[in-house]
């Protein structure tokens, strides 16, 4: 695929004949500098945004073709999300905010056990009835990972999960990620561009100026396409 | 967890607290809705309550709630037995003859005769007037009409006749049927002064049987006026009146139809007033598209989040439509409640328009329900631009916003 914003001498190739594919289980950082593309890149995977070009296939799933309202079923049901900020709702308690993707579902079994479980397993049993403002950024980081898994999506998408976490947390959120992913074989793809935090990874995806290389730059290269 | 928490509940708690956590935007547009509520009230109590008040003078002191007449000006039909007919109803409370003239009035006033010309003379009858008519009331000193050679002086006319006092003696020339002046004295027993000069007060009353002698007329009424102990039954009686006298050339309306009458040029003020007061209320939908607008700019990356988690365009505008909602609900209840206050302030200290005339002050539920569900939908449909403005934001977008 290839997203391309603006037109004639203004037009940037943010991602230039990207094609790549994750299996299932699979924990994929994308690393790249700033600028590189690598949100962009999570962008298309996560509809947020549509490729100029090319095709995106998720679980079989064309997803260039799918409308408004059935992209939005298919972010519910098929994906989950991380972001930079954790953006919790800050009307809503922590606990409220990780049930809202199974209530947009409208799907309701057992959605508040459930929940509950996927806070303890993050560590923040004692914190659900919090509001999501009052709780520290680690805290609310583990609440956007138990609201990103609420719903057993196919794939985690990660925007700079630790971007905005001293490095103790940082480090606390990485494990915390690996150990879901694991548990619950989960694929994970992380936007990042702190290598070290990750460590040892299933696979890496360097993106640089639009095109994507496998493994990490400069030392292996491969380019995808 | 029920339907109702799955479907509704959800967006019904994000609306509150997203309305709940920005506690000035939600004043600001419940104010305005309340704000819009309370004119409408407060021209309802006045206006209609003036109205209301001008129809209970004209029905209390001039044509109780069905006035009788003839088409030939003069009833020559015995008033006992036009009474006795109308009394045997039971809606019928009491019912009073009357006639009307003009007259030259004067009196001598230390030394000096002062002359009055063209002033409207009512004779009464004074047993049965004080059962169908509050004029006797009136009577800010002395007494009522009470004998032959009594009269009682609007406070207008005592004024203009140099301070007429009781006591005084006034000569009244009333000129007859045939053309003839006929000039009786009179001996002044009250001074008639209603609030906000709705009765006799530019009016000479005296004793029925002494105009009719004056007038020539013997046995003839100029009118009746009939009170109801239910003057819902008005038109009922009036009909059920013109029905048993077909052959005579008898004229009834009930109070609603003279007051149509007499004070379409009011009506129409009022519905001017109501319009300006719905007026009032658009500009408060005004006020809740701009605070609306506001809310849902302070909340663009809430927006682009709960998107970017699988929330469809139309979660996204039942979510602020419910905030329309609660600001119409509120505002409603509000501006009802602060309404219905001031209708009960009005009508328990007998707020009197320009200080005189006591306004009728009453609850119109109808009217009531009405603004409170108008301003509630005009809250909602205030909602929709901004909801609408809100489910256009792209999630990419929405999340960049800080």
């Amino acid at each position: 695929m290839s997203k391309i914003y603006g037109q004639g001498e203004n037009q940037v190739n943010a991602l230039d004949n990207v094609t790549f594919s994750i299996e299932k289980g699979e924990f994929v950082l994308i690393v790249g500098s700033s600028g590189s593309g690598k949100s962009t890149l999570l962008n298309m995977i996560g509809l947020l945004d549509r490729p100029t070009y090319g095709k995106i296939f998720i679980d079989g799933t064309d997803t260039t073709k799918l409308d408004d309202n059935k992209i939005s079923s298919f972010r519910n049901n098929k994906l989950g999300f991380i972001f930079q900020f954790s953006n919790l709702l800050s009307d809503l308690t922590v606990l409220e905010n990780v049930l809202l993707p199974r209530q947009i579902a409208r799907t309701n079994n057992s959605a508040e056990e459930d929940a509950k479980k996927l806070l303890n397993a993050v560590g923040l049993e004692n914190q659900m009835n919090k509001r999501a403002n009052k709780i520290s950024g680690g805290q609310a980081q583990r609440a956007a990972i138990a609201r990103g898994l609420i719903n057993s999506p196919s794939i985690v998408l990660a925007d700079e999960p630790t971007g905005n976490l001293d490095s103790v947390t940082s480090e606390k959120i990485v494990q915390l990620m690996k150990t879901m992913a694991k548990e619950l074989n989960q694929t994970f793809i992380v936007v990042t561009h702190d290598r070290q935090h990750f460590g040892d990874v299933d696979r890496v995806i360097t993106i640089k100026d639009g095109h994507a290389f496998e493994g990490d730059l400069p030392s292996e290269v491969g380019v995808l396409v | 967890m029920d339907y109702f928490t799955i479907f509704v509940e959800y967006r019904l708690r994000l609306a509150k607290r997203m309305l709940f956590n920005k506690k000035g935007s939600l004043i600001g547009a419940v104010l305005a809705v309340t704000i819009g509520i309370l004119v409408i009230h407060v021209n309802f109590v006045i206006f209609q309550g003036l109205f209301d008040a001008i129809v209970r003078d004209i029905s209390n002191y001039r044509n109780g709630d069905i006035l009788v007449t003839d088409e030939a000006d003069y009833i020559d039909k015995s008033d006992l037995s036009v009474v006795n007919w109308f009394e045997r109803i039971p809606y019928v409370e009491a019912a009073t003859p009357r006639l009307s003239s003009t007259a030259e009035i004067n009196m001598t006033k230390n030394g000096k005769l002062i002359e009055e010309t063209r002033i409207p003379i009512v004779g009464i009858d004074p047993y049965r007037d004080i059962r169908a008519s509050t004029v006797h009331e009136t009577v800010a000193e002395g007494s009522y009409v009470f004998a032959r050679n009594s009269i009682v002086l609007g406070s207008n006319v005592a004024r203009d006749l140099g301070g007429a006092e009781v006591g005084d003696s006034v000569k009244v020339l009333v000129v007859d049927r045939n053309g003839e002046d006929q000039i009786r004295r009179f001996t002044v027993t009250g001074i008639a002064q209603s609030p906000g000069g709705q009765g006799f007060d530019y009016t000479a009353v005296v004793h029925i049987d002494t105009l009719r002698d004056m007038m020539k007329r013997d046995g003839e009424t100029g009118s009746f006026m009939i009170k109801l102990n239910d003057p819902s039954k008005a038109l009922e009686v009036k009909e059920f009146f013109l029905r048993s006298f077909p052959n005579d050339d008898f004229l009834a309306e009930t109070i609603e139809e003279s007051a149509e009458e007499q004070l379409a040029g009011f009506r129409s003020g009022i519905a001017m007033i109501n319009m300006i007061g719905y007026f009032g209320m658009m500009s408060s939908a005004f006020a809740i598209v701009t605070i609306q607008m506001m809310l849902v700019n302070g909340k663009t990356r809430e927006i682009g989040v709960m998107r970017s988690i699988g929330a469809k365009r139309k979660d996204i505008l039942i979510i602020f439509i419910f905030q329309g909602m609660i600001i119409g609900a509120i505002g409603a209840g509000v501006g009802t409640a602060a309404g219905l206050g001031y209708t009960f302030y009005a009508k328990e200290t007998k707020m009197s328009f320009n200080n005189s005339l006591p306004l009728e002050v009453s609850y119109n539920w109808e009217k009531i329900i009405q603004t409170a569900l108008t301003s509630f939908v005009l809250a909602i449909i205030a909602s929709l631009y901004p909801s609408y403005r809100a489910t256009k934001l792209l999630p990419v977008e929405a999340m960049r916003t800080v």
